[in-house]
């Protein structure tokens, strides 16, 4: 403490701050059962309003966002229909509304991401979906453009998401053709775009090419087959010649990402290749 | 003076809607201004150093229960913002805008600082980006932002500003 402190803190002010640290260290120490119990009694009661707060603001942005798409399809489909085009205009605004939803069936619940000021929101994220709207630990969480994560914790009505930059997140992934299969992980190598997963195990003589997209294998049976993981951008160069490591980006940032899928099928099902295909949903403005 | 007080809170509380409302759509979350934090500054401006500190702890957890990938170093971080920023007033004893606003802009840096090497979630380049680029930027949307509500507030905040 400086020369003169107790001009302008009191042992009063010290014991206050003290304590604030001497908690502080505690709560950093809680295994991690206590701080999910914690901080889940405040999401549910301190917090709540706040976050249903926070729930209606952001479908409140996405109506008006919709509404804009909406009228945007509705000038356009006009607009074909003056060229004669009707059957084909239909066809294609059809498929677009339809996009995503109707190639995964049933099987997911919609969500939308709170996002949080922390530095560390990128890694865990709080979604409006809960246990009473189905949502389960460890069910995949995706975007159209593919894996985002997976629920690490479910409450009633809001989820508790870690993405795929989280540490501990770990991912079976394969080539898009199936030839390859690795480990996925976040990497420490990072650049003004964002983060980056590796792709660990690759047997040496296996060669993914660069821009090749990683998808998830399956195995291990919580996350489903077929979700895009990102796409592969370089070669890690190490000492272990017996194997390759490639860094994968990221198909889905963390930070962009507004509106969710929870998905709700058992990983071992088919194979979701097909709801990911570059025409589902490419090119169509995402609210 | 009661009238003053509830103006003051009144403010704060308003910072507080702000954050769970407009907050995501003043661009990439990594750098648009952070109420809850901004509220705490504005806070510890007219308190004294241990009631800034048990203040700094309440959001903190707040903030940890928000984002829980870094529980304990949020509230950590912000009990060492709020009894720093309030000590520092207290020396500084600066009624300047801008004095005021480097204060919230060091508040926030400092935050995020703690909250990325107390949390053990970042390393190398990503701390480095985090602590170089998005955090500075953070700060600077975040000062901005107390500088207008400081100017817009201050007869409500009970702050007597010097011009700048």
């Amino acid at each position: 403490m400086a020369l003169g402190a107790d001009r302008y803190a009191t042992r009063g002010d010290t014991l206050a701050f003290l304590s604030g640290l001497a908690l502080s260290l505690v709560a950093m120490s809680l295994p991690p059962t206590a701080r999910d119990s914690v901080a889940s009694g405040l999401r549910r009661s301190v917090l709540w309003p706040l976050l249903q707060l926070q729930e209606q603001s952001e479908a409140l942005r996405t109506s008006h966002a919709r509404f804009i798409e909406v009228s945007a399809e509705r000038d356009s489909a006009v607009l074909a229909a003056a060229q004669v085009q009707q059957l084909r205009s239909e066809n294609a605004q059809l498929r677009d509304l339809l996009g995503l939803r109707a190639r995964l069936g049933v099987g997911f619940i919609p969500a939308e991401v709170l996002h949080q000021a922390s530095v560390t929101n990128r890694l865990t994220l709080l979604i409006s979906a809960g246990s009473r709207q189905g949502v389960r630990p460890l069910a995949a969480v995706v975007t159209p453009d593919g894996l985002l994560g997976f629920v690490s914790r479910a409450e009633s009505v809001t989820s508790v998401v870690a993405t795929w930059a989280y540490p501990d997140f770990r991912a079976s992934g394969m080539a898009a053709d199936g030839s390859v299969y690795g480990i996925l992980s976040p990497s420490t190598a990072s650049g003004p775009g964002g983060w980056l997963l590796q792709l660990d195990g690759v047997p040496y003589r296996q060669r993914v090419p660069m821009g090749g997209v990683i998808l998830t294998s399956g195995l291990g049976g919580v996350l489903p087959r077929g979700i895009p993981i990102g796409s592969v951008v370089g070669e890690i160069t190490g000492e272990n010649d017996w194997e390759r490591t490639y860094l994968v980006r990221p198909a889905v940032p963390p930070g962009s990402a507004t509106h969710v899928m929870v998905l709700t099928q058992p990983a071992q099902e088919g194979d979701l290749r097909a709801a990911f295909a570059p025409d589902s949903a490419a090119g169509r403005p995402r609210p | 003076m009661k009238r003053d007080t509830l103006r003051f809170w009144g403010v704060l509380a308003l910072l507080v809607v702000l954050q769970f409302t407009i907050r995501s759509r003043l661009g990439d979350e990594r750098v648009a201004p952070d109420f809850l934090l901004l509220a705490l500054l504005i806070y510890t401006i007219r308190s004294r150093p241990g009631a800034s500190a048990a203040a700094g702890f309440v959001v903190g957890l707040v903030s940890d229960a928000l984002s829980p990938a870094s529980f304990g170093a949020g509230a950590l971080a912000h009990t060492v913002v709020g009894y720093l920023s309030s000590y520092a007033k207290a020396v500084f004893f600066a009624e300047n805008l801008l004095v005021n606003g480097g204060l919230i802009f060091a508040g926030t840096w400092l935050r995020n600082l703690i909250v990325a090497v107390a949390s053990g979630k970042f390393a190398g380049p990503q701390l480095k980006w985090e602590l170089l680029v998005w955090s500075p930027l953070e700060a600077l949307t975040t000062a901005a932002a107390g500088v207008l509500v400081l100017t817009l507030f201050r007869r409500w905040l009970a702050i007597r500003l010097e011009e700048s």
